[in-house]
């Protein structure tokens, strides 16, 4: 039996209403005891003093780009960086290539993983065919290969009269449907969120009323079907305001995210034609950031991701209008959900660690995200008051194309152990014979 | 002659030198640079076609991905009143065809040691990114909806002659058309705001990007009461190569409701003058009647004001008189 005890940390275990200084005992990579002053003696002991612990972080949208992208991303690549960022479970995107609309690349990406065996990497299958929203893919081959949910991201189904039937199917297949919402209609080559900033850039610009449509198109046929819906990166006051009415009617089978950058940063990023702001959906105005973060503190929201979409550099070199749409994320996203609202009073760090832990977890219904006895001993322990640089180029991911480059963030992940094993200490990359 | 004309202009430029060292925007000119340059450019405007050693030794490359006519034969002719050595490149026989980047072509380019490169492309942004990226000095020409910032200068220019004074506080000016794709409005607006005018755009709403009124304007969806009383009227382009189709039903019903007829222009001020940046849809933007005849269209001396105010830039941006270079930190 190998054992490994965490001494003398600040534990914080949402699930289990735990939020105060505690030891953990790992044994054979499970979570063996989490009690004060733990006695036991172990193979190895970190002292977490000054430190939190907390279960590992789970994010919901992650572009791992293989197979097809590999300049962009490989899988290990992405689990590096999730390691580096604390984040232990990823749900990967179907928009690879090929897209994931068949068994075969749900396989690979489950293979792939299983053999670099650095971070717990759940795939989802893509909603129609080539995500070219004709046709319904295979969705319960894509659920029995392992996907955990089905999703268009990138593109949105667009005729909902097939959204309506893909609902119907998930919830026949019993499988998550998580919806990318963007009416394109109302984009129609908009790259920035349609705003005095856009006015000033003079670019082609997307009205909010783009994500608003499509999220309420969404959760009335969520609420027609009785479907599970999952809205992924929402970034309007009208998408909040309709999510917040949708759940108040009673609504238990819609859930909500918003990824970190969305509640940080505002369209003014892109001043100086800056494209690693671009991204789907933009950077928004100062009252919509309000309207979200309202929406977090009232649990409107149930997660926080990443959207982690790394892009080669040429991409990003283009103009503004031919730019890739996307930022990385993933060794940023504890510290800009600490920096922005933990720092800045909107929530407690309970709150902000439970929505990047047990209630992504929920949502896709795996057995991760906690600190209970018995559960998979991933863990992260970070240094809260940590304050950092963002440098980009010294990403661990291939993509560097960060938005938060250059912004100093309070908060890193010391270590990141999964299964009960160390995989980042103290910034590098602990490479253990698998 | 020769020495008793560049004296002339050597003491019109009295040793000032403007606060960039690329154009990409209006917003860049302080109210001590706008002085300078129009000091100058009416110098050089006073001295015609007079070819002046001032630039000798000075390379430009109009660097033009986006058809052109006035503006790059305008940048093209000044810098070679100046004694520069100039060189075209346009998209349709640049490397860009060949699929290499903005970016990629403006370094090559800047690597025969350039001193300025004009750049037009129809994507906002591009000149004011390629300048970080170059060594020369970057005049932005035109970049998609954004600015066309020697277009401004050139438009002010020419209300401040009309005017008189040195601002144009008490000055109405009226910008009809297609707000939302026209940089010539993105360079114009700031330089007028900056200039204290009162300025109204008149347009269908879809022709207006949002917040639009945040520039300082007032915005009018009648032509008729954004004309009454104005001491300039600016009429824009439908600009139907940079997306204005679909924005209108028609070009007729356009020129019915918003085309600047001479009815419509005797509702301004008796003194008004009419401007357009060209090239004018004859009966669609401006009736016929009013383009070339009418004593009140200023659109002519636009063209010519905008020759000198090129030569302005160009001799204050590629000679300066406190020797600064541009630092430029390659991101």
């Amino acid at each position: 039996m190998t054992t490994l005890l965490i001494k003398n940390g600040h534990v914080i275990d949402p699930a289990n209403g735990i939020d105060g200084e505690m030891d953990v005992l790992v044994a054979d990579g499970k979570i063996a005891k989490v009690a004060s002053g733990i006695k036991d003696k172990a193979d190895d002991t970190i002292d977490a003093k000054g430190l939190v612990v907390t279960p590992g972080l789970i994010d919901l949208q992650v572009h791992v780009r293989e197979p097809g992208r590999e300049d962009k991303e490989t899988i290990e690549t992405a689990s590096w960086a999730a390691l580096a960022g604390g984040v232990t479970s990823i749900v990967a995107m179907p928009n690879t290539r090929p897209v994931a609309d068949n068994q075969t690349v749900i396989e690979f990406v489950i293979k792939r993983a299983r053999e670099l065996n650095l971070i717990n990497v759940y795939p989802t299958g893509a909603i129609t065919k080539g995500e070219a929203g004709h046709e319904l893919a295979e969705i319960n081959e894509l659920k029995n290969a392992g996907a955990v949910a089905v999703t268009d991201d990138g593109v949105d189904v667009q005729d909902e009269g097939l959204l309506r039937r893909a609902l119907q199917y998930t919830k026949t297949c019993d499988i998550l449907l998580m919806s990318h919402c963007e009416v394109n209609n109302l984009t129609d080559g908009g790259v920035m969120h349609e705003g005095w900033v856009s006015t000033q850039l003079g670019l082609p610009a997307t009205p909010a009323a783009a994500e608003d449509l499509a999220v309420c198109k969404n959760l009335m046929l969520a609420q027609n079907t009785g479907a599970r819906l999952h809205l992924l990166h929402n970034s309007t006051k009208g998408a909040t305001e309709a999510i917040r009415a949708a759940k108040k009617a009673g609504a238990k089978n819609i859930t909500a995210e918003v990824s970190v950058q969305h509640f940080a940063l505002s369209d003014e990023e892109c001043f100086g034609y800056n494209t690693n702001a671009k991204m789907y959906p933009p950077l928004r105005s100062r009252e919509h950031i309000d309207a979200i973060i309202a929406g977090i503190k009232d649990d409107t929201f149930d997660a926080f991701t990443t959207d982690h979409a790394p892009h080669i550099e040429p991409e990003k070199l283009e103009p503004f209008i031919d730019a890739a749409f996307g930022s990385t994320g993933l060794e940023t996203s504890f510290a800009v959900m600490n920096t922005y609202l933990v720092e800045a009073g909107h929530i407690s760090l309970a709150k902000g660690i439970s929505k990047m832990t047990v209630e992504p977890a929920k949502i896709v219904r795996i057995n991760k995200g906690t600190l209970s006895v018995g559960a998979d001993a991933d863990i992260a322990i970070f240094d809260v008051k940590a304050k950092w640089v963002v440098d980009a180029k010294k990403s661990l991911s291939k993509g560097k194309n960060c938005v938060f480059d250059g912004k100093t963030l309070v908060g890193r992940a010391v270590k990141t152990i999964v299964g009960g094993v160390v995989k980042f200490a103290d910034g590098r990359a602990v490479h253990t014979a698998s | 002659m020769s020495d008793a004309t560049e004296k002339d202009l050597i003491e019109i430029r009295a040793g000032r030198d403007v606060s960039f060292f690329d154009l990409h925007s209006a917003e860049q000119i302080t109210a001590a640079d706008l002085d300078i340059i129009l000091d100058v450019a009416r110098g050089f405007r006073k001295h015609g076609t007079y070819k002046f050693a001032f630039n000798k030794g000075c390379s430009m490359v109009n660097c033009f991905f986006e058809a052109s006519t006035r503006t790059m034969s305008s940048f093209d002719l000044s810098a070679k009143q100046l004694s520069m050595d100039t060189s075209n490149v346009g998209s349709a026989n640049s490397s860009t065809k060949k699929g290499e980047s903005y970016l990629d072509t403006a370094e090559t380019l800047d690597a025969y040691n350039l001193k300025v490169i004009v750049v037009r492309a129809k994507e906002a942004g591009v000149p004011e990114v390629l300048a970080r990226h170059v060594n020369a000095s970057i005049i932005n020409a035109g970049d998609g909806w954004h600015e066309h910032p020697t277009q401004g200068l050139l438009d002010v220019l020419t209300m401040l002659d009309h005017c008189g004074g040195k601002d144009l506080k008490g000055k109405t000016v009226t910008i009809v058309g297609d707000i939302m794709h026209s940089r010539v409005f993105g360079s114009l607006v700031r330089l007028l705001k900056k200039l204290g005018a009162t300025v109204r755009v008149a347009a269908p709403e879809t022709f207006l990007p949002a917040h639009v009124e945040k520039f300082g304007i007032t915005m009018h969806h009648k032509v008729e009461e954004a004309l009454a009383g104005a001491d300039v009227v600016y009429a824009l382009r439908v600009q139907e190569e940079r997306g204005a189709n679909g924005f209108i039903p028609t070009l007729r019903e356009y020129s019915k409701m918003y085309g600047i007829s001479k009815k419509r222009l005797d509702m301004a001020k008796p003194n008004v003058i009419l401007m357009h940046p060209g090239p004018v849809r004859r009966d669609i933007d401006v009736h016929s009647a009013l383009v070339s005849v009418d004593e009140r269209s200023h659109i002519l001396r636009q063209v010519e004001n905008g020759m000198a105010v090129r030569k302005a830039l160009l001799w204050l941006m590629a000679n300066r008189m406190d020797g600064r270079k541009k630092s430029m930190v390659r991101k």
